[in-house]
């Protein structure tokens, strides 16, 4: 059979078991396709919950021109991995932290902003930070997460002079993921005036 | 012809040049670049959901030195300016630039939500269209090379059939009535010369829905016009 062909059949996610019950092979040989497809570029290996090995294949080779989109990037510096809805890459500028953090907010996307709070802890330009957070009127959204990750996570200090003109920063909606307010952070909720998301089992996440 | 990585370095050019966010769906031989199952394309095709932004890219296209070809046969619906690409000419390639339709074809929300892929050149983001989508805009063609990119869609990804049919039902009702003839017909031809795998069940299931939308209008008693693109 050939490479792409196998890809063909296996598109999606995948496990060394899900491959061998699709083929009907045994599990050896099952690990030896995933991994001559691994070779051949047609399959991408991510670890699900209790380190279980998957298989992205895809019978296309995945342009890898360019940067990592938000997810990718995501993938690749936080703990707590998303599968990526679509494929996304960035041509003009290597992405920063700073502009992924931002765009994670703004997809009002419960887990992308949660996978986004590990971000804060690779922040070097706190003005750049604010300057994005305000254009894309987030400031404050932005300031109650940093709060938030802080709690959970070692995150360099925010220079107060960022914070304070965070705190005065103005945004659309109170909001961070619709309709999801915590029980736990209300003190967060109420310096920043947002609505967080997250509960602290939520955060839990990152110390597993 | 344009290769990938010129592709890219236009978008780029273009990105650059955007005082605004301007978004648009890559569809045809552009998207098929971004798949990697080809090499080449004579024309980048792009849609836009907002008049706006395609006249934003038609000036920055105009400015690169790109000029607009004016003699452009009606597609579909002749009497309709919107159903009409705008055609930017360059040197070595050129520029289809659509608006919420593509011969016939109508961008609406399920076919936004199959978009597979995102690429950000700045203020210029290019979406690709589902292999689904950029197969049925094929179907509406007369051309021989677009024959060739939907039996090599068709051999490299693996086809959402359903997607076909459950979309195929939505163009007759949104868009072109013949729609689900058109592709019977399309993918007939595409089974019978190139010997590509359509399952049976499907253009069956097609030719039901054509005849079933033929009963419909001619009850409505109206007319339909059944014209194919062809360049």
């Amino acid at each position: 059979m050939e490479t792409y062909e196998l890809a063909k059949k296996l598109e999606g996610l995948q496990t060394v078991e899900s491959i061998a019950k699709n083929l009907n092979i045994g599990r050896k040989t099952a690990i030896n396709y995933a991994c001559l497809l691994r070779k051949n570029g047609l399959a991408e290996t991510i670890y699900g919950k209790r380190k279980i090995r998957m298989y992205r294949i895809s019978p296309i080779k995945p342009v890898k021109k360019g940067h990592p989109g938000l997810y990718e990037f995501l993938n690749q510096n936080s703990k707590i991995k998303i599968y990526a809805p679509y494929v996304n890459r960035i041509y003009d500028h290597k992405p920063t932290a700073e502009e992924m953090i931002a765009k994670a907010v703004q997809t009002g996307d419960f887990r992308t902003v949660l996978s986004a709070l590990s971000l804060f802890n690779k922040i070097t330009d706190w003005a750049l930070l604010s300057e994005i957070a305000k254009k894309a009127n987030i400031g404050r959204k932005i300031g109650a997460l940093y709060d938030t990750a802080r709690t959970i996570i070692r995150a360099r200090k925010m220079d107060e002079r960022i914070k304070k003109s965070l705190l005065k920063s103005k945004i659309t909606g109170k909001f961070i993921v619709k309709n999801a307010r915590t029980k736990d952070l209300k003190n967060i909720e109420k310096k920043w005036n947002v609505y967080l998301p997250f509960n602290k089992a939520d955060l839990e996440a990152y110390k597993e | 012809m344009i290769k990938l990585e010129e592709q890219i370095s236009l978008f780029k050019l273009m990105g650059t040049q955007l005082k605004k966010k301007v978004e648009c769906i890559a569809i045809g031989g552009s998207a098929m670049l971004f798949y990697q199952v080809k090499n080449s394309t004579k024309d980048v095709d792009l849609v836009f959901l907002k008049k706006e932004d395609l006249e934003v890219v038609k000036k920055i296209l105009f400015d690169s030195g790109f000029n607009e070809r004016k003699n452009i046969k009606g597609i579909f619906r002749e009497e309709e300016d919107s159903s009409k690409p705008i055609m930017m000419e360059g040197p070595e390639t050129r520029f289809d630039l659509f608006l919420n339709e593509v011969i016939g074809f109508k961008i609406h929300r399920a076919t936004i939500e199959r978009l597979r892929e995102v690429h950000e050149f700045g203020n210029f983001v290019v979406k690709t269209a589902s292999p689904e989508d950029i197969l049925m805009m094929k179907g509406c063609t007369e051309r021989e090379r677009d024959r060739d990119d939907a039996a090599e869609l068709i051999k490299r990804f693996n086809i959402n059939w359903n997607v076909v049919l459950s979309e195929t039902s939505s163009q007759a009702k949104i868009g072109l009535a013949a729609f689900p003839l058109l592709l019977y017909d399309f993918l007939t031809e595409l089974k019978e010369n190139y010997k590509i795998d359509v399952p049976k069940e499907i253009t069956k299931e097609l030719l039901v829905t054509a005849e079933k939308q033929f009963k419909e209008l001619k009850n409505k008693g109206k007319l339909i016009k059944v014209t194919k693109y062809k360049k």
